[in-house]
């Protein structure tokens, strides 16, 4: 266990994922550090959920070693997950519950205590005053998008998992998301997303891990890895506007053949 | 800064609270649990002088029992794996034992509210008065009984993914149940059907229960029912555990 500020909030060393004979993650180390958003890019089937998966525990790696705030996410689950909060690419809940009853059951299993005040506090921050009666499938994709957010946030981890959180927003839910991403990252903890944005990869991640057939192909600042591969004749070849982005050297780097 | 895990009597007790209120909210759930039982009590009223309180007590508590394990506990365990909702709470600090135990105390709850209201409606309508050892005991072999059929919910939520399938095996087995347990034990379907309900998921509990209702009427045959009774969960227990996968394959 550790609270040092300058150790890195997540550890991933030599993971490796098997689905039957299939490796679907093949020797992935990374770290991510406090104050920080990392991103995992990678076309479909590239082993970035499977990852993100065996960091919140759901997935036994065949070997490899994660470590969560000090916690080996193996050995010791419950307070690895203490430590960090997710939103799965489809989350929903129990249809029966309102929204403050979804907060409250969150809140006790986290171990934080809520009365209505704060939920409605909460849900004010997040410009959902009136929804807090409300069932969960009676919000918006957007609305649902923000409550879900707030739950995984109710403990305020030091690392935050996102599951591809902008897929299906409209542009200013995204920027919103965006900003509160932001806002974990200056209260001094991390955020670790997946995602198919270019275009997110670029405005939000300070890190990003390029993952193709399991394995990271490219791992750095965004504009560091543009800079790396911006002369590769891939690279130059896949270009559409003559200035070089991160789009064109995520397509260099891992082809043009669309995967299912 | 650092988090640690919450006492398990505070998660327990969370869930607890969020499982009984979403048991409660499913009126369609409750409806299906408590009305087939109900309505036989009501229907079998002029059976009772033949065939015995005691008898009809235990057959409608069975079929209570068969109810909540078949179409309450396993369609709302589907459901919720179907919808992600378990693999919400397992990436929280919350063990699998303590998410599942929560579930069954509900599905005890639910036991124990349908036994009084048969134990009432028996009393009040049916004019059955039994001792009052008599319904302590079977109350007790209730959760017994019921852990049966909750483990055989549990293999078939265990052996099959899709929700719908798991809806119309559980209604299926549930009329299977009911149709040849009732009518096997009244000799309807000849003697060897008889003899195979007596020693059936169905008719060991619907004994267990009848002699816990009559005491002075526990014998050796209800004493084997009862061995039988926890060798059935045992083996579907087993298997439901073995078989159970948190998510479904989309």
């Amino acid at each position: 266990m550790s609270d040092q500020k300058d150790t890195p909030i997540l550890v991933v060393n030599h993971l490796n994922i098997f689905y039957g004979s299939f490796q679907a993650v093949n020797d992935v180390s990374f770290d991510v550090n406090r104050g920080e958003i990392f991103g995992l890019l990678g076309p479909n089937g590239a082993g970035k959920t499977s990852t993100l998966s065996a960091i919140e525990g759901l997935l036994k790696p065949r070997s490899g070693d994660i470590s969560v705030a000090g916690y080996h996410i193996q050995k010791e689950p419950l307070h690895a997950r203490a430590n960090m909060g997710v939103q799965l690419q489809a989350t929903s809940f129990q249809p029966e519950l309102t929204i403050a009853e979804i907060l409250r059951l969150f809140a006790g299993i986290y171990g934080v205590e809520i009365d209505q005040i704060s939920i409605q506090k909460r849900l004010t921050e997040i410009g959902l005053a009136s929804a807090s009666e409300k069932r969960f499938g009676q919000l918006s994709g957007g609305q649902q998008q923000r409550v879900s957010l707030l739950i995984s946030t109710i403990h305020y981890p030091q690392l935050l998992l996102l599951d591809e959180p902008t897929a299906g927003l409209d542009p200013q839910s995204r920027r919103q998301l965006w900003d509160r991403m932001e806002a974990i990252r200056e209260n001094g903890n991390a955020v670790i997303l997946t995602t198919h944005s270019m275009e997110e990869a670029e405005a939000v991640c300070d890190r990003i891990a390029i993952i193709d057939h399991g394995s990271v192909i490219a791992i750095d600042s965004p504009e560091a890895i543009i800079d790396c591969h911006r002369h590769d004749p891939e690279v130059i070849n896949v270009s559409r506007k003559g200035k070089i982005t991160l789009e064109d050297v995520f397509i260099g780097l891992t082809g043009r053949t669309v995967r299912t | 800064m650092e988090r640690n895990i919450p006492k398990t009597s505070t998660v327990l007790s969370t869930l607890l609270r969020a499982d009984f209120t979403t048991q409660y909210r499913n009126r369609r759930s409750l409806r299906m649990v408590l009305i087939i039982p109900l309505a036989i009590l009501v229907s079998w009223k002029g059976l009772v002088p033949k065939i015995g309180g005691g008898f009809v007590l235990s057959s409608c508590i069975t079929i209570g029992l068969i109810s909540i394990g078949l179409m309450g506990y396993s369609n709302t365990i589907a459901r919720d794996r179907d919808r992600g909702i378990f693999q919400r709470l397992r990436v929280s600090p919350v063990s699998a034992w303590t998410i599942m135990t929560s579930r069954l105390l509900v599905q005890i709850g639910m036991i124990l509210i349908m036994t009084l209201l048969i134990f009432l409606v028996g009393y009040f309508y049916d004019g059955v008065v039994l001792s009052p050892l008599g319904y302590l005991i079977c109350l007790i072999m209730t959760i017994v009984g019921g852990a049966l059929y909750l483990s055989l919910g549990q293999a078939i939520v265990g052996r099959i993914q899709n929700p719908e399938s798991v809806n119309s095996t559980s209604r299926l087995v549930y009329f299977a149940f009911i149709m040849i347990g009732m009518l096997g034990q009244f000799g309807a379907l000849g003697k060897t059907v008889e003899v195979l309900v007596d020693w059936s998921p169905y008719g060991v509990v619907q004994k267990v229960l009848s002699g816990g209702l009559e005491p002075s009427t526990w014998s050796t045959n209800t004493g084997m029912s009862l061995l039988l009774t926890v060798v059935y969960t045992a083996i579907f227990a087993t298997l439901g555990i073995k078989w159970f996968k948190w998510e479904t394959k989309k």
